[in-house]
């Protein structure tokens, strides 16, 4: 059971570049479900031959598919989520997806350089699977990582990720809580911190295609 | 529990006289429950003092350790790097040996003096690192982490000058450690205390260096950049304490939560 498993894993994982409509099969295997997931945004993120809009919209299409984003931001906000109104809720929403994928864009571009990404283990966890992975490097000892997943409706979807122990949800959740407690306490502040930040990474990221 | 919490008292004591001058946050209102459970999980009292601590620190970064660390980078190739991060490695290895001894830890200490054996003999001093080819990877253990085993809690979070972030029990280790370190201790023996500083400098920069792209990515994509270090680290000890092997207290994801609010918040924070 373990060696078939592996081996499809092995399997599809070869076949990641061609495999452009999502198997309903392989999506039931959450050890595939990660590799296919790492392994397509690597390939995004270093194929040759498209353009920078289309693979930034490729990505994105991607990676909201696969990332449970707005469960993740409520979890973020936290006790937040409830003093906010429906609109600010939504702004928050649209900003932080705006924010997690530019940030992961980058990485994931760094990742599909000379790294290996290695799926070894996956359990359940209470309500929910965790997938252990590798980040394997030359000469240099492997980062952990953790992806949490929840099975949704149709198929699996990421809540979570932790890297060498620090969850990404956790770190965005104190990181948040730290900004609307230094703006007084008004989300509209984070806000306007996070609109910021996006057009800073937006610019920066252009300017960096500019000098390539 | 008792004991320790005592020695903890004992060792806030100064760094609170410290935070009086600098002045310490306000903790929200006792009726606020929410405010109060996310105020004690940050467990950053001493916030106002830590950040200016923090600014001085990534002015000290930004003018000196950072353009020493992209300086070592330029000039050494990417093999001497290796090289002298080795030799580093090497020479702690008393000290990992030590803390695994310390945290009763038999096989890790097997590994760790397996390793130095190896990579001092065949390796040339620490020179190749021949033991990981072998099948034997290095690890890092500290002194705050055998303290934290031993069951002496974290203290409020404190942010060092140039050292960085850290809390009161790992700030004894690293001064503990400093004092104990027996390679040192041999160089100061001989009246050879350059050594011993040049040892120093380049763990400071091998460090620096081999942070210089994660940093850059943390202050790049995040809002409050103090905010964000402070949570990774303080995550990621917890999480190197355990020796990465969880356990115990579950880290909440969003959507996995079975229990409401209450159970969010009180998240790896000991």
């Amino acid at each position: 059971m373990m060696t078939r498993r592996f081996l499809l894993a092995a399997l599809v994982g070869s076949f990641l570049g061609l495999a452009f409509t999502p198997i309903a099969a392989a999506e039931a295997d959450p050890k595939v479900f990660v590799s296919q997931l790492a392994g397509t945004a690597m390939e995004t993120m270093t194929a040759k031959g498209i353009s920078d809009a289309e693979r930034n919209q490729r990505f994105r299409t991607q990676f909201t598919t696969d990332v449970d984003l707005p469960e993740i931001g409520k979890f973020v906000l936290g006790r937040h989520w409830r003093a906010a109104t429906p609109e600010q809720q939504q702004d928050f929403l649209k900003a932080f997806e705006e924010i997690v994928v530019l940030t992961w864009a980058t990485r994931f571009k760094d990742y599909g350089g000379d790294l290996r990404h290695v799926v070894t283990n996956a359990a359940t966890d209470g309500g929910g699977i965790v997938v252990e992975s590798k980040v394997e490097r030359d000469r240099q000892t492997p980062i952990n990582l953790q992806w949490k997943l929840k099975k949704g409706e149709a198929d699996l979807r990421v809540v979570d990720l932790v890297v060498e122990g620090a969850s990404m949800a956790i770190t965005y959740r104190n990181e948040y809580a730290a900004v609307i407690q230094a703006n007084g306490g008004k989300i509209d502040g984070l806000l306007g911190a996070m609109r910021t930040k996006i057009a800073e990474m937006q610019s920066a990221g252009k300017g960096a295609t500019k000098a390539n | 529990m008792n004991a320790s919490r005592r020695t903890i008292a004992r060792l806030v004591a100064p760094v609170l006289a410290l935070a009086l001058v600098a002045g310490c946050a306000t903790p929200p209102p006792a009726d606020d429950k929410e405010a109060v459970a996310e105020w004690e999980q940050v467990n950053d009292p001493l916030e106002p003092m830590n950040r200016a601590v923090f600014d001085f620190n990534r002015a000290a970064d930004k003018y000196a350790i950072k353009p020493a660390a992209e300086g070592y980078r330029a000039v050494m190739p990417k093999f001497g790097r290796e090289r002298v991060h080795n030799i580093l490695t090497n020479l702690n290895s008393p000290l990992t040996f030590a803390n695994d001894v310390l945290q009763g830890e038999t096989d890790r200490a097997v590994q760790t003096f397996f390793r130095a054996m190896l990579n001092t003999t065949f390796g040339l001093g620490g020179f190749i690192d021949v033991a990981t080819p072998a099948g034997i990877p290095p690890h890092e253990e500290d002194f705050g982490q055998t303290l934290a085993v031993w069951g002496v809690g974290e203290g409020p979070f404190l942010m060092l000058p140039i050292f960085g972030p850290s809390n009161p029990r790992d700030t004894v280790g690293l001064v503990a450690e400093m004092f104990a370190d027996p390679f040192d201790l041999a160089m100061a023996n001989m009246g050879k205390e350059y050594i011993s500083y040049t040892r120093m400098g380049l763990t400071g920069l091998d460090k620096r260096e081999g942070l210089l792209d994660t940093l850059d990515e943390i202050e790049r994509t995040s809002l409050d950049y103090y905010a964000s270090l402070r949570s990774l680290y303080r995550q990621h000890r917890s999480s190197e304490i355990k020796n990465g092997r969880g356990g115990g207290e579950k880290i909440p994801a969003p959507g996995l939560s079975r229990t409401s609010k209450g159970e969010e918040l009180s998240q790896s924070a000991q």
